[in-house]
């Protein structure tokens, strides 16, 4: 019966072909946006792992860049139990480099659109620098540090910031930043160069590369010459590093410093990892919510053609009938076919996605986004595309195994 | 022995009821030959597909071999058209995207074919002149041969009764004469209980069993001798 219900399907090539486009790119798009989600994920909890220290926010801020919080709160998180170190730090959007604003970055990616280099838009957008003061005297002590463990081998990577670049122009830059600010002969630029911030020149005298879209949009410079270009009073940091004694116990220490000082918030490894889980869990919802919307079109289009199929076929029912078919047999074998169908469009929803992802890669370029289907994800996307179509299959299949032999054979013959 | 007992059968059409059959009452001889015959409308095609159990008449009793087909369930009624009843079309009705053999194996599809089904399928196919044809589709055969596997299909599960609707109604009058030829042959060897409905009268010999109905009424029934 199954080779029969495929038969039936291969009858009419360009209708099973549109119902099939019809269902597959729902599910182009279910595991599409969940490969998505699931690189994000992935690119954070990368990003996360390299951060070992606790980092103290005002309270309800979303992250260090619209944080600000009073200076003298350093020696009160000092005194906590556990701290063993600590170092204040400057989180604020550059104002400009190489003369371009954050704004006005944003506005050329999307007036100046480089066919040639459509990775680059994408990456631009993603990657407005961010000025990081930090104080190279304190942050000697920290151990668990990201930026200087990334700092590139060799010459090319200069050093990070020590004591001795308190009050100096001094900054320490990505490598994407150099690519993306490179100097008048179009080469990247290179330590030993200068770099214009807010109008003002600044030496590079360290070059990393994190790998991460998140982190390698940083500009380091000393707290000092932060507070200078950004205009922050030396009252105002915008969060503290925080590193305890042990880092398994970063949770217990966030909590004892928030309750040792009022209006902050602390945040361990694993509480931006708990943040971002439940909002990547809501953006999971939203995404399905979303695609459930295109599952329905293609279920109602698998429904419509199955119901073509089987209002043509009514003298065939009526036969497989009369020749002792049962309900059940009947109902079998349409709901089979849109089965077949369901299946098939899985399938072709599986193979497009696969491009998705490699072409969607392919502009992702360096963000450090990397688009990959999971086994489970092409599972759950042809999975659902199966129970689509014997969803979309079953009224039609009810419809034509409760026709009388009699009414089916007449009515296909009129 | 088949024997109608004052069947009714109503349909509803648009707004209004059409009554088919109106109380018809009728015997049928097991292994005989019967023709139904009328003109257009009379209700002959209603009769048999309601021998056939495609259908429930409104009232009235049909009883095939003890077997009242009123009163059968579901699954009994499939039973019934699957090992007792096979059914001849005027259109032939076979299936288009399945083989001359498939197409004669149709009854035993959904529980899978045996390897004795298909080779009385190919059997039965080769009796009718069919032997070079097994693995041709319908569109590749002619009107003839079209109802000749509809004919091996109706064989297949060797029924007591077989019923034909207008079986040459679609062929030209040599081929339905070979029609005939072939259905009077199975029948004697078989000893088949064989309805047909037609209104040519020329096929029908004179032992022949004649149930004449119009208006959806009986108007008589006897053997063609008395006709």
């Amino acid at each position: 019966m199954w080779k029969f219900a495929w038969r039936n399907l291969l009858t009419r090539p360009l209708r099973t072909a549109l119902a099939l486009i019809g269902l597959s790119i729902p599910i182009l798009g279910v595991i599409g946006l969940f490969s998505l989600s699931e690189a994000v994920r992935n690119l954070i909890g990368t990003t996360l792992s390299r951060v070992q220290g606790v980092v103290v926010l005002r309270e309800g801020a979303f992250s260090p860049v619209f944080s600000d919080l009073t200076s003298d709160m350093l020696d009160k998180i000092a005194a906590v139990p556990g701290v063993r170190a600590i170092t204040p730090e400057i989180w604020k959007i550059a104002p400009s480099v190489e003369g371009r604003s954050a704004a006005g970055n944003i506005v050329r990616n999307v007036l100046n659109r480089d066919p040639k280099a459509p990775s680059k838009q994408l990456q631009n957008l993603l990657d407005q620098p961010i000025v990081v003061g930090q104080d190279p005297t304190r942050r000697a002590q920290i151990k668990s540090e990201v930026f200087p463990k990334a700092i590139l081998k060799g010459e090319a990577g200069g050093r990070y910031l020590e004591p001795q670049d308190v009050g100096t122009d001094h900054v320490v830059i990505s490598t994407k930043i150099a690519r993306d600010n490179p100097r008048p002969d179009g080469q990247p630029r290179k330590v030993g160069d200068s770099l214009d911030i807010g109008g003002k020149s600044f030496d590079i005298i360290g070059m990393y590369e994190t790998g991460s879209m998140f982190l390698d949009v940083v500009v380091l410079m000393p707290i000092d010459t932060a507070r200078k270009l950004l205009n922050v009073s030396p009252d105002t940091v915008s969060s503290f590093y925080v590193e305890g004694d042990d880092p398994s116990k970063n949770d217990e220490l966030t909590a004892r410093i928030e309750q040792t000082i009022a209006g902050v918030d602390g945040r361990s490894p694993n509480e931006f990892a708990s943040n971002f889980g439940s909002l990547m869990s809501q953006l999971d919802l939203f995404l399905l919510a979303t695609v459930s919307l295109a599952l329905l079109v293609g279920v109602v289009g698998i429904i419509n053609t199955m119901l073509m199929s089987t209002t043509e076929r009514f003298a065939e029912f009526g036969v497989l009938r009369t020749n002792g078919w049962s309900r059940r047999d009947v109902l079998g074998l349409v709901t089979a076919e849109s089965a077949y169908l369901g299946l098939l469009a899985g399938v072709v929803g599986f193979v497009l996605a696969l491009v998705f992802t490699l072409v969607a890669n392919q502009f992702l370029g360096s963000t450090g986004l990397s688009l990959s289907i999971t086994p489970r994800n092409a599972l759950l996307g042809i999975g659902l595309s199966l129970i689509m179509g014997m969803i979309g299959g079953f009224y039609p299949a009810w419809k034509a195994s409760r026709m009388v032999p009699m009414a089916a054979i007449r009515l296909g013959a009129s | 022995m088949i024997a109608v007992e004052s069947i009714r059968k109503t349909f509803r059409s648009g707004s209004h009821d059409v009554e088919a059959l109106r109380g018809l009452s009728c015997t049928i001889d097991r292994g005989r030959l019967a023709f139904i015959v009328g003109p257009s409308g009379s209700g002959k095609s209603t009769l048999l597909y309601l021998l056939g159990a495609l259908d429930q008449p409104t009232s009235g009793s049909i009883v095939v071999d003890g077997h009242d087909l009123t009163r059968l369930t579901e699954s009994e009624t499939n039973t019934y058209r699957r090992d007792h009843v096979g059914f001849i079309f005027q259109s032939f009705n076979l299936i288009g995207n399945l083989t001359c053999v498939e197409n004669v194996l149709i009854p035993f599809l959904p529980r899978g074919i045996t390897a004795a089904q298909r080779e009385r399928a190919v059997e039965l196919l080769t009796d009718v002149g069919l032997k070079h044809r097994l693995d041709h589709r319908p569109r590749q055969l002619s009107g003839g041969e079209q109802q000749r596997v509809a004919i091996a299909r109706a064989l297949v599960k060797d029924p007591k009764l077989l019923l034909a609707d207008e079986p040459t109604g679609e062929l030209d009058s040599r081929t339905g004469d070979e029609i005939y030829k072939i259905l009077r042959q199975l029948q004697a060897q078989r000893q088949t209980t064989l309805v047909i409905v037609t209104h040519d009268r020329r096929f029908i010999t004179s032992n022949d069993q004649v149930i004449e109905i119009q208006d959806g009424q009986l108007m008589g029934a006897g053997l063609a001798t008395n006709h």
